[in-house]
């Protein structure tokens, strides 16, 4: 039987793929692991993407089960080891103007105290641009928990940069 | 409708993934690949195992309880089985002491009970079909 191709999948999904797990994991280690792991989930079965509609979506549901699997069994004692990383990786690509790069730096540790659940939604519609249906397909959670979970991610970001934002604006 | 806050979120950049890790992740992918392909069957208990627990998983306790069950039903009746040999030994030759014994006895048995058996055998005799008529005058003059 011959499998998807992995080369094509990469190339066509690492991207947004790294970012969604990074935005979640927020640990340069705990991303690399994973994104291993659905590639090598890719290759031990072939037939996963068979009669999958949207591969991104379907690869993203992968990761996002697995990095919430990596999460609880973290669990809590891995908390203070997430914010030092939070503040250490930033999910933004560097700039060299400093206002914009106070505001990534901000922006990427006001979203790493979301809720990952927040944060995933969050993540897939300001960059991936999905829609809530999209999202709720996604993560397999009604398209009201999506639109819900997406206003308070977002009331609280912008509470929290609210100061920052005025300033640069 | 995205306010401007939003929009300036949505503008950020993200940080780009690691150009080494592309043929890193593809190799070990690749390693896989290869493997499952050598050996299909290779990995054939695990699956068993895991499809088992799947199974059991719901009451493992009720599970454990009913196999502990069957164990003792097996290992009573594998030790009643090695018994069985033994028991038809024992009841297989007698000495010839019992033998002698058992023989005087049948033998007292027959004295004592020898006229009434005989009695009974010639009345079952005198008792063979005949005609009413003739059995009625026979018991008469007795």
């Amino acid at each position: 039987m011959r499998g998807p191709d992995l080369r094509r999948l990469y190339d066509e999904h690492a991207q947004p793929l790294y970012a969604f797990i990074l935005n979640l994991t927020r640990n340069e280690a705990d991303t690399r692991d994973l994104f291993q792991e659905v590639f090598v989930k890719l290759a031990r079965n072939p037939d996963l993407l068979a009669g999958v509609r949207s591969e991104r979506a379907f690869l993203i549901r992968l990761a996002h089960n697995a990095a919430i699997d990596l999460m609880r069994r973290h669990g809590t004692r891995d908390k203070t080891r997430e914010q030092f990383a939070a503040e250490k990786i930033s999910l933004f690509a560097p700039t060299n103007e400093p206002d914009e790069e106070l505001f990534r730096a901000e922006l990427s540790v006001a979203l790493a105290e979301l809720p990952a659940e927040q944060r995933a939604v969050m993540h897939l519609k300001l960059w991936e641009g999905l829609t809530f249906e999209q999202i709720a397909a996604t993560l397999e959670i009604p398209p009201n928990t999506a639109a819900s979970r997406y206003r308070y991610g977002l009331d609280k970001l912008r509470n929290r940069l609210r100061l920052l934002y005025e300033e640069i604006k | 409708m995205n306010d401007d806050f939003e929009q300036r979120l949505q503008r950020q950049p993200l940080r780009q993934v690691p150009a080494e890790w592309r043929e890193e992740i593809l190799a070990a992918a690749g390693r896989v690949s290869k493997v499952e392909s050598r050996e299909p069957m290779a990995h054939w208990p695990s699956t068993v195992v895991t499809r088992l627990l799947a199974l059991l998983w719901p009451n493992p306790q009720a599970w454990a309880g009913l196999a502990a069950v069957w164990i003792l039903i097996l290992t009573v009746d594998f030790s009643m089985r090695d018994k069985l040999p033994v028991m038809a030994e024992k009841s297989a030759p007698p000495p010839p002491e019992v033998i002698v014994e058992l023989k005087q006895q049948q033998r007292l048995l027959v004295e004592l009970m020898g006229p009434r058996d005989t009695r009974d055998a010639d009345r079952s005799k005198s008792l063979a079909p005949r005609p009413r008529s003739e059995l009625d005058i026979e018991i008469l003059t007795a």
